[in-house]
């Protein structure tokens, strides 16, 4: 089976620090992820997980972890369906552009025709727009999920 | 084989009137675009041209107004004024507004391209768009968009 990969690139008015500090603290996601909080010691080898109300919703392994440049990491969604896919790799890379920081969020090794590509590809645009509006107006998104688009968000 | 197009999606909290207005306002443009802005009278059928703010003789982009929604839906034709002639080059962007879960989702499809013009817009999107949503969340553009770049996009 082929491999797929989604990229999205995104500027935000802040520091790479504020920005790394978004991406790896559970307080910080829970308010932009959709009340998901993730959780890890942040070193290389070490599993993360994403949960939500105590449940496990994805995990993986720290495969890169250069605060605040690079954070690479293995991505199992935990639903059935999800588990019979391959692992994907998450890839962050943080540069300064200006008075800005560069995202770069590129999200590979996604099974073709698989749940997981289809859902990450609705997810991150707009899990990447609530944090760039929490990190510059200290607002999270206006957004109602409904179940459906919840599922797809969370996966 | 079909040519390829880029897709890229962004949530603005602010309501698809605004989002809409800010794609074809000089004013708006120029903050988020470089200090470039569109010119049209944005009916079906009317060219359009994507210029320098402070000198409208230099073109950058030209086209023609394909449909217009507001504030939903704006589909221009897209090609450097010298290739307008040539099918070829002539690429295709269409702005689509709507608010799937209660916020404003943008979401823009540059279609028609050929490889060195993938590459080129694939770059000029993400701080236009990002650029975009700062201005009308905040106020203020990201300051790299508000400087006059050589080329529009």
């Amino acid at each position: 089976m082929s491999k797929l990969e989604f990229v999205y690139v995104t500027y935000i008015e802040t520091t790479p620090e504020k920005l790394w500090q978004a991406l790896t603290d559970g307080d910080f996601t829970e308010r932009y992820w959709f009340g998901h909080r993730i959780a890890s010691d942040w070193n290389v080898g070490s599993l993360y997980r994403f949960t939500k109300g105590g449940a496990p919703h994805s995990e993986g392994e720290v495969l890169v972890s250069d605060p605040p440049k690079q954070l690479v990491y293995t991505f199992d969604g935990c639903t059935e369906e999800s588990r019979r896919e391959s692992t994907s790799r998450v890839t962050f890379d943080i540069e300064p552009s200006g008075k800005s920081v560069k995202l770069t969020v590129t999200h590979d090794d996604l099974d073709e025709g698989g749940v997981t590509y289809c859902d990450i590809s609705g997810g991150w645009p707009i899990v990447l727009s609530g944090l760039k509006s929490l990190l510059e107006n200290g607002r999270v998104l206006s957004v109602d999920l409904p179940q459906k688009a919840k599922e797809t968000v969370d996966a | 084989m079909p040519k390829p197009e880029y897709i890229y999606v962004i949530y603005i909290e602010a309501p698809c009137e605004k989002v809409f207005d800010a794609l074809i306002d000089p004013e708006m443009n120029k903050d988020y675009w470089g200090g470039h802005c569109n010119l049209s009278d944005w009916k079906r059928g009317s060219a359009w041209q994507h210029v320098d703010y402070d000198d409208h003789a230099i073109v950058r982009v030209a086209g023609t107004v394909i449909e217009n929604e507001r504030p939903h839906r704006l589909v221009l034709t897209w090609a450097h004024p010298k290739d307008l002639g040539n099918p070829d080059k002539v690429s295709k962007v269409t702005f689509a507004i709507d608010e799937p879960f209660g916020s404003t989702r943008l979401t823009v499809t540059h279609s028609e391209l050929d490889d060195e013009a993938l590459r080129a817009i694939s770059g000029g999107w993400p701080p236009i768009l990002s650029s975009l949503k700062t201005m009308l969340e905040t106020g203020q553009s990201l300051p790299m968009t508000r400087r006059r770049w050589k080329s529009g996009n």
